[in-house]
């Protein structure tokens, strides 16, 4: 029993550092992951960046893509912890703020050769948001005063152009 | 205005033609517009609007100064086909460069023309910032522009306007397509938009499906599935993401790609032939047995040395990695699944040079594709092993070498001297390139790769291609991509008139 217990804390205690010295770790550039693969390829690393698009569901794992605004790297995440993400970039929106602890492989065998991380752990650094569209009045106004002159220019167009044949 | 009418004459032609292509180029932006429209973008949409009302007004204004070819019965002259074609696509880049630079998306000008030229062009590299942000409405117009350019924006005009058949035929041929379908030019227009439109919806459909089994939801994957297919078909290389092919880490999408950019990279003369049932066309035709010789040699050379190296080390790696980056280099369509740096740190100078070749290669000749074309390839292969043919046969002996393009031919040297003279051409400008690359400071590996796919309108980088390239190298590759597409006739035609006007001036003075 004691022995069991003892086992118990051994490994909490254990999993306790992993994690602090995880959490340590420091943000490695995309692009400085990508220009020094060698360097990085099987070691964990860290990555911090806005979730992009929308996950990609495959079953029990999920690939998310990240950017730091360097370049943009697919973590191969669990779906339960990728479902975590609230908001992916796009038009309308600034997608979450990640920051990505894993394995970053070169030429990932598992998944045909590709450069990505395989997600150990992950924390939503910043919520995303829905951008509001502000119309600028000016570039609405430009717009209409635009469209009734291209209106005009069809017309007076149109009306040469029949004239000129109706003249010959 | 009498005498300037009689004197300069060409003014009004090219004026009224190219008036006619940018209203054509006006109504394509309705599709966006009505793109941004549904999904309540409301900024892109008045984008659209301004640019839709800008270019209706400057093709209003150039069909009013030139109405009066319309009713002229003369067939254009051959230098204004070519004229026309060329200077029509310098216009249409600025109008088409509108909504890039109303959405912020363009640093600048020269960023929105080289963007707007990559598309039509269908070389597919990309200056536009932030693309993980576009709206849908300026994606959806980035991918027609590509889609539009590989069939040709003057063969689009075509199919709808022109009286005279004769003056169509000028203005088709000044698009670098000379292949004659039907009899008639506008209906041989027509044709090539069908083939592409049936294509369109084949390609949309299997992309939207496979775009769902690989996590999109049915939107976004109908949405990627036109993107995907209108680039893949054109050669282009754009896609909506950032990380190009990377974004769907799907070896399912990849292979439907490469069927897709691979019968992109076809002539529509062989399409065609097909469709009629000449399925024996396939193996017969010198651009397939090209192709397929040049394809298998280097994707087997760039395989064998990446392997060997340890860059890949298995099967799936190596056709996922490397046979696909070589085919989408050799079709010339710019669709990349490693990051642009892995071509220098990984690749090697052999990897590189493998490329740069399958780059300068390129595809068919009336097709999407960029390049020197297989068929070009082909005649001076033909044409060199004739000439060796000869010399080791009894002078009496007379050999006639014959070559199978749709229908059999029998080698002139007047093919083979124009084939290696366009040749030339090609290596002459991807020389230029490289040298202005390196002057600005690039390595010679970066700036022959980065060159290649210039010249052959791929669209592939290793990243010299950004916003911080020098003014100079955004302008030379505009020109390039330019020049490549129109494989060189109608942009000197277009100088060399030009010059030509400018030197008569100067002599007056």
């Amino acid at each position: 029993m004691h022995k069991t217990i003892r086992r118990f804390l051994l490994s909490a205690l254990f999993s306790a550092v992993l994690v602090v010295s995880a959490g340590a770790e420091e943000n490695v550039q995309i692009s400085n992951l990508i220009d020094s693969a060698e360097d990085f390829d099987g070691c964990s690393v860290a990555v911090e960046g806005e979730a992009i698009g929308e996950i990609l569901e495959r079953g029990q794992y999920s690939w998310v893509n990240i950017s730091d605004g360097t370049n943009a790297i697919g973590i191969w995440i669990k779906t339960s912890d990728a479902k975590t993400i609230a908001y992916f970039g796009d038009y309308k929106h600034i997608g979450d703020t990640v920051r990505i602890i894993g394995v970053f492989s070169k030429e990932c065998r598992e998944h045909g050769g590709e450069a990505d991380i395989h997600c150990i752990s992950i924390e939503i650094v910043r919520r995303g948001y829905t951008m509001n569209e502000n119309v600028p009045y000016s570039k609405a106004v430009s717009s209409v005063i635009l469209l009734f002159c291209a209106w005009l220019a069809a017309y007076i167009c149109h009306k040469k152009v029949n004239s000129s044949e109706r003249t010959d | 205005m009498t005498e300037l009418k009689t004197r300069y004459p060409g003014i009004y032609i090219t004026s009224y033609y190219i008036g006619n292509i940018v209203l054509g180029t006006a109504t394509l932006m309705v599709i966006p517009l009505l793109t941004s429209l549904l999904l309540k973008e409301w900024n892109p949409a008045l984008d659209f609007a301004i640019s839709i009302s800008v270019s209706v007004i400057v093709g209003c204004m150039m069909v009013i100064l030139g109405r009066r070819t319309r009713k002229s019965e003369t067939p254009l002259e051959w230098k204004y086909g070519f004229i026309i074609a060329a200077l029509s696509w310098l216009v249409l880049m600025c109008l088409c460069s509108l909504p890039y630079l109303l959405s912020g998306h363009s640093k600048s000008l020269i960023d929105g023309c080289f963007d707007v030229m990559s598309g039509f062009t269908t070389t597919g590299l990309v200056l536009t910032q932030d693309l993980d942000h576009l709206s849908a409405g300026l994606n959806m117009w980035r991918h027609i522009l590509t889609f539009v350019g590989g069939q040709g924006m003057v063969v689009l005009a075509l199919s709808f306007m022109s009286k005279h058949t004769g003056s169509a035929y000028k203005l088709y041929c000044g698009e670098a397509k000379d292949i004659k379908l039907l009899p008639n030019v506008k209906y041989t227009a027509r044709i090539i938009w069908k083939i592409s439109m049936i294509y369109l919806v084949a390609g949309t459909i299997t992309l939207w499906i496979c775009g769902m089994f690989i996590g999109l939801s049915p939107l976004s994957a109908f949405f990627h599935g036109l993107y995907i297919f209108e680039s893949a078909w054109s050669t282009g290389g754009f896609a909506p993401n950032s990380q190009n092919m990377m974004y769907y880490h799907s070896f399912a999408y990849e292979v439907i790609t490469i069927i897709f950019f691979i019968l992109g990279s076809f002539n529509f003369g062989l399409h065609y032939a097909v469709w009629q049932g000449e399925r024996k066309e396939l193996v017969r035709n010198i651009e397939t047995r090209s192709f397929a010789l040049t394809s298998i040699l280097l994707c087997a050379l760039a395989a064998v040395k990446l392997t060997k190296l340890g860059v890949y080390s298995d099967a799936v790696s190596v056709f996922r990695r490397v046979i696909y980056n070589v085919l989408s280099a050799h079709t010339t369509t710019g669709f990349g699944n490693v990051y642009a740096r892995q071509f220098a740190n990984d690749w090697g100078d052999f990897g590189i040079f493998v490329m740069v070749i399958a780059m300068l290669i390129g595809g068919s000749a009336c097709s999407t594709a960029g390049g020197f074309k297989g068929l070009r390839v082909g005649i001076v292969f033909k044409g060199f092993n004739s000439d060796i043919k000869k010399v080791l046969s009894p002078e009496r002996n007379i050999r006639v070498t014959k070559y199978h393009h749709i229908k059999n031919y029998v080698l002139e040297d007047t093919f083979v001297k124009s084939s290696a003279l366009i040749i030339i051409c090609y290596i002459v400008l991807f020389s230029v390139n490289v040298l202005i690359g390196t002057f600005c400071g690039y390595s010679l590996a970066d700036s022959a790769f980065e060159a290649a796919s210039v010249s052959g309108n791929v669209g592939l980088s290793i990243g010299v291609t950004s916003d911080n390239m020098p003014p100079i190298m955004k302008i030379q590759y505009i020109l390039s991509m330019y020049l490549g597409r129109f494989e060189f006739v109608s942009a000197f035609a277009l100088f060399g008139n030009i010059g030509g006007r400018i030197g008569k001036l100067c002599i007056k003075r």
